[in-house]
């Protein structure tokens, strides 16, 4: 549906203003968005959901154009489809665009590393990496028909093995996401990374609206409501291939001298408003810093899988490095039935540097934009953006500056940083070089990592070191109180040469700790007492479980 | 895994064998006629639609899998509860094993059982071995499917499944298998040069004399020193003999070292040869000279043959002969005539030599290490963790967290064929090392918990050093 | 070969020699194995024949009377005549000097001459009825030097040039015998000893004659044969050979009986160290060999025949005269006549035809006489010319109609092997006593003569084993089974197997596929490690490709061989394996990197190359503190090809300290 309009990306302004124009000539926006979001995170709340409850079972048609829910759902996800728009643009940039229809009988597309499924339990294809649903809903149906006759058996499918290749089920609620890969990925990291894909959807949709679609509708075709978003799944999929941080379940920063860092983070903190409660800023999907509300911090932190997730989003589409973005967002880790409300915009022309604030307040749009104003007021003065910026022309670093000829490259998760257990965890690792600079030899080495970490990460036997010399690299993986460590050497290095490697590099770590890492996580507090918190918070208080505990 | 919570004691329950059968999708093609695909089904008890369900679901699995790698179907199936081992050991013949997972029984502080499933336990490399040994033992005494079919139709075919597996599926030690299993592996006994030719000498004299004798193997203490029998048949026949034959026939006064002197001798018999098959007692006229048949090379020439197993103290010798002779009583006595006093002296010159070969290397003391190799050009097998492995229990001397260590290096060194060595640290700080130069692999367990990377690759070194001097191994 | 046929045969080219007549005498010097035909007492010539000399020494001397004996010295310098029994004549054959004879009488008053043999090419001794004198011969001063004189009773006495000792049997019964030895102008004395004699004699008249007695040499060793006609144990009559072992100093001994089992007119032989015994009221002939195993009753050994009794080969006398001429079909010769004389240790004597001939054992009709092969290697391996037979009866053991059991060819094997192993000693201790002597100014010791017993593997390869596996007519079970019986047998006896061996095995295996058995051979070193078989291995890997693992082990295993190695891993593209075998022995710094580069390149891996590359570039780093390579590496190329693929940055850059 929204795939088919047009769409220029918004010139000046507020995209806002735009969307109501686009979205509903009649109404004013800001209603049109508050009885879509209203209803959403409160199903029990009543109203229009009555009225469909009292209709004898509803037809697509209903569902569509009726003003329920799920329309709003609709609503909602509309609400976000400029990023879709803008998504189709760099996807198709990306990926070939015959990649959905292509030939599912072909050997070519048996031959894919990894094929991804998401199906619903009525064994309705909802997404496909490869190949186009409508094509597959056979071998979807075969699918569910193995799961539920396991089922039938008081049971539970996990996985089949055959010689080069492993097909990994897992089932969430009323949805069935399916892996089939040829890669060294462990069964458990497979079933990871359907996790993230299933949290991706919640981040776009929410459990309890799925699993309310398919009460209402066992057989309804979730792909109306994703529409168009099939390319932030592709984009996440090849994102958690590729990119370590989704393995290690941290997050990369940006090394930046300490004193730089601060500054922001002070600015930051500066910059606040009630009820907004993450301020992130990140360089290149790095991390520059975070500040969490207090209060926030007293109950979880922020989970990196979320972080990831919306990363993902934000990097999936062109449409936000125009102007400012309103847009609801669930971080499913955090709490999987509720939306955030995230203001999203670049500070620099060449949409490196992006700020991404975090409200429960769906209202507090103008405050919110106000605080990104007093940011880069701030930073205009300081002139920290050039600072940014410049660091940002050159590649983060290369393994080169560690010194050690033998090493080729690490990853490196520090378990020692201050407060640690409420920071996001963070790791570091230098540019991909040398050897590793084509993509399958980028995939080799990361199908390496994926093994290592499975090994030693193992459920049943856990380990702590591996050390592996292969057929073209040597690998050293090292779990302590203190790290978490993957090298990757020249596969003629010694054992005596690869521990002497390892010293040198755990000094140089430490000497540049500061840089690559975020050593305290700065503060502030948006809820000066309770009781205005939990007025502030009251339309999310419901589902948003961080304010139960005031 | 033992969760937390789980109050009161634990009770481990080991994996165990849910159900086994064997079926044949060509058989039963139309709609109704399902059951006649089934060819075996253990348990016998499972009500019929209940044994179709099971198939269907094995053929469905197989299927949805070709759609993947049309070539490469699924070799198993896990579920949180059990898993399924597929093997397709003759075109359309399908073999498929379910073994329960491992169990660990808690019970709440309010008394009531959790049941935990261990889905991490089992290595399916291991069982699938342990599958496919389910084939080769009986294509070994009863040839192939194929074979039975065209001879003398399903009947025939279930008939033998029946007889065979009624008892061989008992004798599955599904509890201690491990990696030895995958590698099913021959031990052979070390020997010096000289007495190996003298034991040739024997052999090929023996077959001059005994002249309907096709093929001979010659194994003392349980070991293998000569075989005349290809490399995949012996494997399996030599599983068969240690640990089924020769475990049924180890009388107490004779095992453990033979004597060098021959001296004390029994004066009434020559020699202390006997047959472990075939006639109890050579005197008695009226002796049944039935011997087991084997079916060997059987995917090009197919010969059927007796399997005549004949020991003197240690010494064991297999001859087999063509199944269209039968060994006639007059024929046992020759053997028994000729070959027991030649092979009684045999015995106790190897026993000799070795006992030398052991002063020699003084090889006695327990090292500070336990190790596993294995050569797949020539099946070879050296093994310290295993005591004793008999059909009933391996009793092994490590920890089994450890031997499934063992495990996930082997499938890791399956995945190239290049050379690779791993070296892993357990948590239990034991120090485990597997080592993979051309088609030999070789694993070691350290238990000097302090060591570092550098004095473990150290001790390695050694043992190659002691053990494996006289083989190319990459270092 | 020749089946059948008889064992004995007489020398096909004899001496020939007019025949004894009334005019004509006829002497024969065992000596020097000279015949003499003296014509009527010299004057109308003396001719005189010898086995080697092709033409006969012929001249005339005046008659002075009947020619009792006539005998040249060693060399044929000096001639001696015995005429009367009182002196003995002497002639110089010395070119240019006076044809004057000089005369010598004997010593001792009124004794009696019996005869005279030269000891050396001056010394002569004279034996009379009452005792021996010893005399040096001046030619040029025509006069005898005595160097030494014995007074005992004489009653006949033997000589035997091969070992210069003279025997001489003394008192009343003659049947103790005394000898004595000669040696560079000295007489000695050797302890005298008694022959028992069948019987207790009846009356005190001599009762052993000179005709019942022989010397011989019989594997090195001088022996007395005694010919007893009956035997003293009553239990076997007939007539047995006894043996005295005459040892240069010590006692004589009494050693061997050979049981003739049959009475009647004997002679002896001794040829290629068998005793020969012709028996002449039935013509035939039968051997003895003392080596063989006999019955020892605690001091002596029983010896029985070793083959059954035959007559000599049939001898056709060749015409006198130009066969053109007189072409009349040659006569055949009377075997065993009366007429011969037999002399040792293997001549025999035709007077009245005028031959002399030399008597042959014949191996090859011994070869179906003697059924039981491990007696007959035991017979073979001490002949002389046994080298062929031998061969040839291993060849035949091998095949069809004759095929032996393994057993049989395994006893066969092993005998000969033993021999082989004597040899092989005996080469070491000389080499190393050579050694030892040089360090000291030893003597230089004679090197150990190579016998044709002496069947060495090569021989056994090339006449025997290789023929067999080429002609392919056996089971290969068979085939193999009698080479790993060649090996057993060679182990057996620490002697160390010459790799072609192994390759025979190997290429038979391989013929077969029996690869399997192949792999266990090596697993258990039967087949042990040699370059070369370590190649054949390396060459048999595309049919069967363990064979490459094999090889590798035997090439670790030579621990001289690691070049080789290396080579075999860079030529499987295993680079990196190559370069950790190397570093393994501490050869990393030295190995050319140009060549591993290559190697690299061909594997077309570019992680491959890259790791190669890096690895020298810090070697490089290392070795000259700088990562670049120099010209004389000649490695430009790939350089430049490591820049394309990664690009210039990535080169190493010099380490800053």
């Amino acid at each position: 549906m929204a795939t088919g309009e047009p769409d220029s990306p918004a010139q000046e302004g507020m995209a806002l203003s735009q969307e109501e124009d686009r979205l509903c000539p009649a109404d004013t926006g800001g209603d049109k968005l508050s009885t879509g979001l209203e209803e959403l995170p409160a199903p029990q709340s009543n109203g229009p959901m009555r009225s469909v409850d009292g209709q004898e079972e509803p037809s697509d048609k209903d569902l569509s154009d009726s003003a329920s829910t799920d329309t709003a759902l609709e609503d909602s996800s509309e609400f976000g489809r400029p990023l879709m728009v803008g998504a189709c643009e760099t996807g198709a940039a990306a990926v070939p665009p015959t990649r959905r229809d292509e030939d599912v009988t072909a050997a070519s597309w048996r031959a894919r590393r990894k094929h991804i499924f998401v199906l619903s339990e009525a064994g309705k294809p909802i997404y496909s990496r490869y190949g186009n649903e409508e094509a597959l809903s056979s071998t979807m149906g075969v699918m569910m028909a193995l799961v539920s006759f396991i089922q039938s058996g008081d049971n539970a499918i996990r996985s089949i093995y055959s010689d080069d290749r492993k097909l990994v089920f897992v089932q969430q609620g009323p949805l069935v996401l399916v892996s089939v890969s040829r890669t060294l990925q462990s069964e458990q990291q497979l079933r990871q990374e359907l996790l993230y894909v299933y949290y991706q959807i919640l981040s776009m949709l929410t459990q309890v609206s799925i699993t309310r679609i398919f009460e209402r509708k066992k057989n309804y075709d979730l792909r109306r409501l994703l529409a168009g978003s099939e390319k932030i799944l592709d984009r996440l999929i090849n994102l958690v291939e590729s990119d370590p941080s989704f393995l290690l379940g941290a997050v990369r920063c940006l090394p930046l001298p300490a004193s730089l860092r601060e500054a922001l983070g002070a600015l930051l903190q500066k910059a606040i408003t009630p009820n907004l409660v993450f301020s992130i800023l990140v360089a290149r999907s790095q991390l520059v810093t975070a500040v969490q509300e207090r209060a926030v911090i007293e109950e979880c932190r922020l989970e990196p899988t979320d972080l990831h997730l919306l990363l993902n989003l934000i990097g999936a589409s062109s449409a936000f490095q125009a102007g400012e973005i309103w847009t609801p967002i669930c971080l499913p880790r955090f709490n999987p039935d509720g939306y955030f409300y995230a203001y999203i915009s670049y500070l620099d022309a060449e949409c490196t540097v992006c700020l991404v604030l975090l409200s429960t307040d769906k209202e507090s749009f103008y405050a919110v934009s106000d605080c990104k104003k007093r940011v880069e007021e701030a930073m205009r003065t300081q002139g920290s953006l050039q600072a940014l910026s410049g660091g940002l022309q050159s590649p983060s670093y290369g393994v080169g500056q560690v010194g050690v000829p033998d090493l080729r490259h690490f990853l490196y998760k520090p378990l020692d940083i201050p407060e640690n257990y409420r920071q996001l965890p963070q790791f570091t690792s230098p540019e991909l070089e040398g050897p590793y600079c084509s993509e399958e030899e980028q995939h080799r080495l990361f199908d390496l990592y994926h093994y290592l970490h499975s090994r030693i990460h193992s459920t049943s036997r856990p380990l702590r070191l591996i050390y592996h010399v292969a057929e073209k690299e040597t690998l050293l993986a090292w779990v302590t109180s203190k790290f978490e460590l993957y090298t990757c050497f020249s596969p003629l290095v010694t054992k005596a040469g690869a521990i002497n490697v390892l010293t040198k590099l755990l000094r140089w770590i430490k000497r540049e700790e500061d840089r690559l890492f975020i050593r305290y996580p700065p503060k502030y507090s948006t809820t000066p007492n309770p009781g205005k918190g939990t007025k502030g918070g009251r339309p999310d208080n419901a589902e948003n479980g961080f304010f139960a505990g005031l | 895994m033992a969760a937390a919570g789980g109050a009161g004691p634990e009770k481990q329950v080991a994996p165990a064998l849910l159900s086994f059968f064997i079926y044949n999708p060509r058989l039963g093609p139309r709609e109704g006629e399902e059951e006649k695909k089934i060819l075996f089904y253990h348990p016998n008890e499972v009500e019929k639609n209940e044994k179709i369900r099971n198939v269907g679901l094995c053929e469905a699995i197989v299927q949805f899998t070709r759609t993947f790698s049309p070539s490469k179907p699924a070799k198993s199936l896990h579920t949180q509860k059990n898993r399924q081992f597929f093997n397709e050991p003759e075109e359309n013949f399908w073999m498929v094993m379910v073994v329960r997972n491992p169990i660990i029984e808690k019970y709440h502080k309010d008394g009531k059982p959790i049941i935990e499933y261990q889905e991490e336990e089992l290595l399916d490399k291991v069982y699938s071995s342990i599958l496919q040994q389910c084939y080769s033992m009986y294509k070994l005494f009863n040839g192939t499917f194929l074979k039975a079919i065209e001879n003398g139709g399903i009947r025939v075919l279930k008939e033998r499944l029946e007889k065979f597996f009624h008892r061989y599926l008992q004798t599955l030690h599904l509890q201690s298998c491990d990696l030895l299993d995958v590698f099913c592996g021959i031990s052979f006994f070390p020997l010096d040069k000289m007495t190996y030719l003298k034991i040739q000498s024997f052999i090929n004299k023996m077959e001059e004399s005994l002249n309907i004798v096709k093929y001979t193997a010659f194994l003392y203490n349980d070991q293998l020193i000569w075989s005349g029998l290809e490399q995949d048949d012996m494997r399996i026949l030599y599983k068969y003999l240690t640990t089924s034959l020769f475990p049924r026939h180890t009388e107490p006064e004779l095992t453990g070292r033979d004597s060098p002197i021959r001296a004390e001798m029994p004066g009434n018999l020559q020699h202390y040869g006997r047959f472990l098959n075939g006639p109890l007692n050579l005197n008695d006229p009226e002796a049944k000279c039935r011997f087991p048949k084997i079916f060997v090379n059987t995917n090009d020439t197919y010969e059927e043959l007796h399997l005549i197993v004949y020991k003197a103290m240690s010494a064991a010798v297999c001859f087999m002969i063509d199944a269209s002779m039968q060994p006639t009583l007059d024929f046992c006595r020759k053997l028994d005539s000729i070959v027991g006093p030649q092979l009684t002296v045999l015995a106790s010159d190897i026993c000799e030599q070795y006992n030398i070969n052991k002063r020699i290397s003084g090889s006695e003391k327990e090292p500070q290490f336990k190790f596993i190799y294995f050569n797949h050009m020539n099946l070879a097998e050296k093994s310290t963790i295993h005591m004793r492995k008999t059909a009933s229990v391996s009793l092994t001397s490590v920890h089994p967290d450890l031997m499934k260590i063992l495990g996930d290096i082997n499938s890791d060194f399956t995945r190239v064929d290049e050379d690779e060595e791993i070296i892993v640290k357990a948590m239990s700080d034991y120090w485990v090392v597997g080592k993979k130069s051309d088609q030999r692999e070789l694993y070691v367990i350290l238990n000097q918990k302090n060591a570092n990377l550098i004095e473990v690759n150290e001790e390695v070194k050694k043992l190659c050093a002691t053990q494996f001097n006289n083989i190319f191994f990459l270092d | 070969m020749s089946r059948g046929g008889c064992y004995l045969a007489l020398c096909a080219r004899p001496v020939h020699f007019e025949k004894a007549n009334s005019v004509n005498c006829v002497f024969f010097d065992e000596a020097n194995k000279q015949v003499f035909a003296v014509r009527s007492g010299g004057a109308t010539g003396v001719v005189v024949k010898g086995l080697e000399d092709k033409n006969p020494i012929s001249f005339r001397m005046e008659d002075k009377g009947e020619v009792k004996c006539i005998k040249f010295s060693l060399g044929n310098k000096i001639l001696a005549v015995q005429r009367t029994s009182k002196s003995v004549d002497f002639l110089n054959f010395i070119p240019d000097s006076p044809q004057i004879e000089y005369t010598q009488e004997c010593k001792t008053k009124n004794a009696n001459i019996l005869g005279f043999c030269w000891t050396s090419p001056t010394e002569i001794v004279f034996l009379t009825d009452q005792g021996i004198e010893f005399y040096q011969v001046l030619p040029e001063k025509r006069t005898l030097k005595l160097l030494k004189n014995q007074n005992i009773n004489v009653n006949w006495y033997m000589y035997c040039p091969e070992s210069s000792v003279i025997l001489l049997s003394t008192t009343v019964l003659g049947n103790v015998l005394q000898p004595f030895y000669f040696k560079g102008g000295t007489m000695s004395k050797l302890s005298k000893f008694e022959i028992e004699l069948p019987a207790a004699p009846k009356s005190s008249k001599l009762s052993l004659s000179e005709r019942d007695i022989a010397m011989a040499t019989i594997y090195g060793q001088l022996y007395v044969l005694y010919l007893r006609h009956h035997s003293r144990t009553s239990n076997s009559t007939g007539a047995e050979v006894v043996l005295y072992h005459l040892p240069r100093e010590g006692s004589c001994k009494k050693m061997h009986i050979l049981k003739l089992n049959r009475t009647g007119k004997f002679a002896l032989n001794v040829v290629d160290n068998l005793v020969v015994v012709h028996h002449q009221d039935t013509e035939t002939s039968v051997l003895f060999d003392i080596k063989l195993k006999g019955e020892f009753d605690g001091t002596v050994t029983l010896h029985q025949l070793v083959l059954p009794a035959q007559s000599i080969q049939p001898y056709q006398i060749p015409v006198a005269g130009p066969a053109s001429v007189t072409n009349q079909s040659p006569v055949p010769c009377k075997l065993y006549s009366s007429s011969w004389i037999v002399f040792q240790p293997d001549i025999i004597i035709s007077a009245s035809e005028g031959y002399l001939w030399n008597l042959e054992v014949k191996l090859e009709p011994v070869v179906d006489l003697l059924p039981d092969k491990g007696k007959l290697m035991d017979f073979l391996l001490q002949r002389k010319e046994c080298k062929m037979v031998i061969l040839s009866v291993c060849s035949q053991m091998l095949s069809e109609p004759h095929r032996g059991t393994l057993a049989v060819i395994a006893t066969v094997f092993d005998k000969l092997n033993q021999e082989y192993k004597k040899h092989l000693e005996a080469e070491q201790s000389y080499t190393m006593a050579v050694e030892a002597g040089q360090s000291r100014g030893n003597p230089p010791l004679k090197r150990p003569v190579r016998t044709q017993a002496v069947i060495d593997q090569s021989d056994m390869y090339t006449h025997v084993l290789s023929v067999f596996t080429e002609k392919k007519e056996a089971p290969h079970k068979f085939t193999i089974a009698v080479l790993m019986e060649y090996i057993r047998s060679l182990n057996q006896v620490q002697i160390a197997v010459q790799h072609y061996l192994y390759e025979l095995v190997i290429k038979t295996l391989v013929q077969h596929n029996l690869f399997y058995m192949l792999h266990q051979f090596l697993q258990y070193h039967v087949l042990s490690d040699s370059k070369p078989l370590a190649c054949l291995l390396l060459s048999l890997e595309s049919i069967y490709p363990p064979a490459h693992q094999l090889s590798l082990d035997m090439l670790k295993r030579l621990s001289t061989a690691n070049d080789e190695i290396v080579e075999v891993l860079l030529s499987k593209h295993q680079v990196l394996a190559a370069l950790r075998f190397i570093r393994g022995i501490g050869g990393h710094d030295s190995v050319s990197a140009r060549k591993f580069l290559d190697a690299a390149k061909q594997a077309d891996d570019d992680m491959v190359f890259y790791t190669i590359f890096r690895f020298f570039e810090q070697r490089n780093q290392r070795l000259r503190g700088n990562p670049n390579f120099t010209p004389g590496e000649h490695c430009e190329e790939h350089v430049t090809f490591f820049k394309q693929i990664f690009g210039e940055h990535t080169l190493m850059k010099p380490a800053t300290f």
